[in-house]
């Protein structure tokens, strides 16, 4: 057994970011260590799904000042797929739809560069086919999908396990899954949810990006922030979420009210 | 925005089939009259009626005038500064393969197109057409077999001359337009396919074009027909070396399909398309058109153009016969100054004649790309429907596509849809596929095929890799 | 006789130039003579039905009150109480004699100078064969100004003349943050032409809805109308227009955005009938980002007719982000009835949605036996889907114009 210290996977420090020259981020402080899980919870426009686009390298979201740090390395320099080939996965909150490109082909592509990066053989196409049926049982996904061409009329919840399915392919150190719950019922939530956890080892972690509760209620996260004008203001265990559930955000103003008043 | 120029630059890339052939060839003195004429007829050892055709189709070139109507500026080309007669030094068509002069084999193995026995493509037979002349056809005693004939128009002129008066000029007459009168009188070679009654062609067919001097005027004639229940599918490829002036090209094609029977065209146009100042280049100015006469027919055109300076093409289908279908699925990509006015027309004479088209514009630098397409319905065409859909996509703020459908309506039992787009590479769609780990030109290309794929899956299986191959050549390049 | 022969002695019968349009008169009178008639050589008249055209230069132009004899026999619906009419019968300058509200204002001789024809030569069109037709003829004008940011509705009311000839000229500058609804309407008479020129200048922060009621009288009656309107920054232009009614029509509605940013709604309806030929040709140009147009032209051909629609958009290097959108919609009606259409869009910036459409059909066969099967007889059947077609385009017009019965004309007309 290994006993050393968890190795730090993510480290951001006093992130600001602004998109379209609004800046959005305003000191995001964060670290991350290997096996585990956290969850970002907060309102609509308070940066949650910013800071996953930047840390994933969205080309529209320019770093104002601060660092992200990925196992000890400053990644900001990095282009977006090089980011995902150290390990680092977006799953999308609206994956978008690309008309034309084959699902399978696009999979076996990301997987092979991703497979290459890790030193890894790339595998044919026969090879893959029989990697991502296997990876497909996961999300419990139809293999019919494969054959369609990129998210292209799939339904909200099958883009999500299409999301899932990228990530059983990748095998990301790190996972940013931004309200991946959204617009699920409670099937397709369940599928997701047993598919992160079946997917979480203990050399990775993950992060939720999410809104409601309800995602916490199928995977436990070790630590859950609370995020409000593009700050990471308060940061606790599973009762936090618990809290927040019961009293709404209103509460969290409230605290935050009280502190400043305190000072 | 620096993301368009690092997709510019992808798209663009050194022309790989630019360089010459060192061979002797046989040209006659450049310049047009009607001696130069008869020499030519002469030159091939032509029949009487083929001279008199060729004859009347100049005495119409004489009195028609060059067209300008596209707004392509472009400057004109000199006439009597052309040759009209070109051929690699070796004596008529060779009856073996071993015969012919290894300089050609060896440039048409050097085009990825192996013509010798050994090397040549398993299910597809070739005919390689070197400047003005047809240099082998393979696979053609296998054809035989079926009562397929696929040789050199010069060779079905001397062999089998009543189908070529039957059908020759029936479908593109001698004074359809300017550049088909031109080919009419002076054409030199090109391909010729016939598919008897019932008969399934057992192999795809091929007809491979290289021009490889710099003066002469490539001028090549292709008929193919489809008796009644038979099927062929043709392809055709295309290419000529890096000179800095601009080499004409003007092909004629016709198609006949008589009743139940199908002709699928597929064409990779990979022309010179001039330096990126716009120096050089061919114009490819085509007329191309097939015609549904019998009943069911079907006629579909396909095509790939990605080089030329200028191409000017709408290869069309009459839909002549009752119950008859026309399709015709493009790419057109252009790049630097290239100029691309390209569409189908689809004319609906008989009853319950379908067509379809599907056009896929890209232009990137200063090239000017448009779609120009006619679709026609005739009083007499009840119950006929198309569906037209044309989309372009735009890289750099440089380039520009136009799209010009010609809608007519003479049938009020009758449907007509048209659908059109512009767009450009969704920054989305790219962080997309560059977030799950795919580098920036990859997934420019894999985004630029996607954009594609309606008109790829039409494409024939041996060809569909040939033109994805191509297209990401020409999308190949150094990232910024 | 030929059509160059018809044209010069059309511009030998027109009296000397003269009054304060003498100039613009021989800048006409030159193109015409220089470049003649437009043939079907020409891709802007390629379907144009020459023998029509020929027969709008027949008709003696008015030019002095003295030819106007023929009374006016129209019944006018009654005007609306807050919507000013003014009619223009060509027996007096248009501006003298009319009562206008408080926000519109006659332009100054400086003002006119100033603006008149700028318009039409920023479109910067080839031959213009239709502008030269009017310039060469028209010796009045009727010049408005609404004032900035006044709210305001307007009627202007075309009648033509029997056996003549008539040339209206108009220029409407709509200053900074206005608002003009306006209705016009053509009428036509037997045997008669009109023929228009309109220029509008939408200055910014302008919102101007246009109706445009164009019927014709169908013995031999024609009209040929350019309207040329520039807008402004932040301008909103809606143009709503109907033709019908027309042996032969053309209406060139050209619209440009000298700055972009501005929003462009462009709503046709042509209904033809008998052996009429009524054609749109449009053109949108967009000079700078951000613009917006959302246009859909309806045609409707019927008998003998031919209806045509060329719809241009330009949308240059400068005109980044725009978004426009064109549709055009045809029922074919009967076997001798002819329906062209032609979306023509060109393109140099890239990051511009543009997308443009067109079907062409028949009423549709399940909907009509849906209501059939309902107990609605045919031609009521009929007559309820050639409305829902029609109300695209109607329902955007002013409420005034249900007073002119168009639609119950235009439903009669179609179905007998």
């Amino acid at each position: 057994m290994n006993l050393s210290t968890p190795e730090t996977i993510l480290s951001i420090q006093d992130l600001h970011a602004s998109v379209e020259d609004q800046q959005i981020l305003y000191g995001v402080n964060l670290l991350i260590k290997e096996g585990e899980i956290h969850a970002i919870m907060g309102r609509n426009g308070s940066g949650k799904s910013t800071l996953s686009k930047v840390i994933a390298g969205h080309p529209a979201y320019k770093v104002l000042s601060g660092s992200i740090n990925f196992k000890g390395t400053n990644i900001l320099e990095l282009a977006p797929e090089e980011r995902a080939r150290v390990g680092i996965f977006l799953g999308f909150q609206y994956p978008v739809e690309i008309p034309g490109v084959s699902n399978l082909e696009f999979l076996r592509v990301a997987t092979n560069s991703r497979r290459k990066e890790l030193l890894k053989n790339e595998l044919d196409t026969f090879e893959f086919e029989d990697l991502v049926k296997e990876r497909l049982k996961i999300v419990e996904m139809d293999p019919a999908f494969l054959e369609r061409s990129v998210n292209e009329g799939f339904s909200g919840g099958e883009k999500k396990r299409n999301e899932i399915l990228q990530m059983a392919l990748l095998e990301p150190v790190i996972s940013i899954l931004d309200e991946t719950d959204s617009g699920l019922d409670i099937d397709a939530l369940r599928i997701v949810a047993s598919g992160i956890n079946k997917l979480s080892h203990p050399n990775s972690a993950t992060i939720l990006i999410t809104h409601y509760q309800r995602l916490l209620n199928e995977i436990t996260p070790d630590f859950v922030h609370i995020m409000a004008d593009g700050k990471i203001i308060k940061t606790g265990n599973k009762e936090l979420a618990i809290d927040l559930e019961k009293s709404g955000y209103d509460f969290i103003d409230k605290n935050t009210k009280d502190k400043e008043l305190a000072k | 925005m620096n993301q368009t120029n690092t997709v510019e630059e992808i798209v663009s890339q050194p022309y790989k089939y630019g360089f010459i052939t060192d061979i002797e060839t046989e040209k006659i003195p450049k310049g047009l009259n009607e001696d130069v004429i008869k020499l030519i007829s002469k030159k091939k050892k032509e029949p009487e009626f083929l001279l008199k055709f060729r004859l009347r189709a100049y005495e119409q070139w004489l009195r028609m005038k060059e067209p300008d109507w596209s707004g392509l500026n472009y400057s004109k080309v000199d006439y009597q500064n052309l040759v009209y007669y070109a051929a690699p030094k070796q004596d008529i068509k060779k009856k073996s393969l071993d015969e012919v002069d290894p300089k050609l084999l060896e440039t048409f193995d050097k085009l990825g197109i192996p013509l010798s026995e050994q090397k040549r493509l398993s299910n597809v037979a070739v005919d390689a057409v070197f400047d003005s002349v047809s240099i082998a056809t393979t696979y053609k005693e296998k054809l035989a077999e079926h009562g397929v004939i696929f040789c050199s128009i010069s060779e079905a002129i001397n062999e089998y001359p009543d189908l070529i008066e039957k059908y020759m000029g029936t479908v593109v007459p001698i004074n359809d337009n300017f550049f088909a009168a031109l080919n009419s009188a002076v054409f030199s070679d090109g391909s010729f396919v016939f598919i008897p009654k019932g008969i399934e062609c057992p192999m795809e067919l091929s007809s491979y074009f290289r021009i490889n001097s710099g003066d002469t005027g490539q001028f090549e004639r292709t008929l193919i027909i489809a008796e009644e229940s038979s099927s062929v599918s043709y392809l055709e490829g295309c290419t000529a070396p890096m000179f800095d002036t601009n080499t004409l090209h003007a092909a004629v094609v016709e198609l006949v399909a008589l009743d139940n029977a199908s002709i699928k065209y597929s064409t990779v146009q990979n022309w010179y398309a001039g330096n990126e100042k716009g120096i050089g280049g061919i114009y490819n100015f085509v007329t191309k058109r097939g015609e549904c006469r019998g009943k069911k027919s079907k006629i579909s055109w396909s095509q790939v153009e990605t080089g030329s300076a200028i191409t000017w093409k709408y290869p069309s289908c009459i839909l002549q016969g009752d119950n008859s279908i026309g399709e015709f699925y493009s790419i057109a990509l252009t790049n630097n100054f290239q100029k691309a006015d390209t569409g189908t027309k689809m004319i609906h004479i008989g009853k319950n004649t379908k067509s379809k088209i599907v056009s896929k514009g890209i232009s990137a630098g200063k090239s000017k790309n448009s779609y120009r397409g006619l679709v026609s319905i005739s009083p007499s065409a009840e119950g006929s429907r198309n569906y037209s859909q044309c989309d372009s996509m735009l890289i750099g703020d440089n380039a520009s596509a136009n799209t010009y459908p010609y809608i007519q309506s003479k049938q009020p039992q009758s449907n007509i849809e048209h659908e059109a787009s512009t767009c450009r590479i969704s920054e989305d769609q790219l962080f997309y596929l560059q977030s799950r780990g795919i580098d920036f030109e990859e997934s420019v290309s894999m985004l630029i095929s996607g954009f594609c794929s309606d008109v790829f899956n039409e494409l024939p299986m041996e060809f569909a890799s040939e033109a994805d191959k191509l297209l990401a050549l020409k999308l190949e390049g150094s990232v910024g | 006789m030929k059509s160059s022969a018809i044209c010069r002695e059309w511009l030998n019968s027109l009296p000397p130039t003269q009054g304060y349009l003498k100039e613009e008169q021989s800048i006409g009178r030159k193109l015409l003579s220089t470049k003649g008639m437009p043939s079907n050589k020409d891709e802007a008249w390629r379907l144009c039905n020459f023998n029509r055209l020929n027969s709008f230069l027949s008709l003696p132009i008015i030019i002095n009150k003295k030819d106007f004899t023929s009374k006016l026999k129209y019944i006018l619906p009654e005007k609306e109480k807050d919507r000013e009419r003014i009619i223009i019968n060509l027996t007096e300058n248009p501006s003298k004699n009319i009562n206008l509200p408080n926000g519109v204002e006659k332009l100054n001789d400086i003002e006119i100078k100033q603006n008149l024809g700028k318009i039409v030569k920023l479109m910067n069109i080839k031959n213009d064969i239709s502008v030269g037709l009017n310039q060469a003829s028209s010796s009045e004008l009727l010049a408005l100004k609404v004032k900035r940011n006044m709210i305001e509705s307007l009627e202007i009311v075309i009648p033509s003349i029997e056996k003549k000839s008539i040339s209206t000229r108009i220029f409407l500058l709509i200053e900074e943050g206005a608002k003009l609804d306006l209705l016009q309407v053509f009428l036509g008479n037997k045997n008669s032409a009109q023929n228009h020129l309109m220029e509008i200048k939408v200055e910014s922060n302008v919102e101007m809805t246009h109706g445009l009621i164009s019927m014709g009288e169908e013995k031999e009656s024609s009209s040929i109308c350019t309207l040329a309107v520039e807008q402004s920054k932040n301008s909103k232009y809606s143009l709503h227009s109907i033709h019908h009614g027309w042996n032969y029509a053309r209406f060139e509605p050209r619209i440009i955005q000298n700055e972009g940013e501005a929003s462009t709604i462009v709503k046709g309806l042509q209904v033809t009938k008998s052996k009429e030929q009524i054609a749109t040709h449009s053109l949108i140009r967009f000079e700078g980002p951000n613009g917006k147009l959302d246009q859909l032209q309806k045609a409707v051909a019927s008998e003998y007719s031919h209806c045509i629609f060329n719809g241009s958009i330009e949308v240059p290097k400068k005109a980044q982000k725009t978004e426009a959108a064109q549709l055009s919609r045809n029922l074919l009606l009967s076997k001798r009835a002819r329906i062209d259409t032609k979306p023509e869009l060109e393109i140099v910036a890239d990051d511009v949605r543009c997308t443009h459409g067109a079907t062409v059909s028949q009423l549709q066969d399940e909907e009509l036996f849906y209501l059939l099967s309902r107990g609605i007889d045919n031609e009521h059947a009929n007559s309820l889907l050639l409305k829902g077609y029609y109300d695209e385009i109607l329902s955007h017009f002013p409420k005034s114009a249900g007073k002119w019965n168009v639609i119950e004309k235009l439903i009669k007309d179609i179905i007998k």
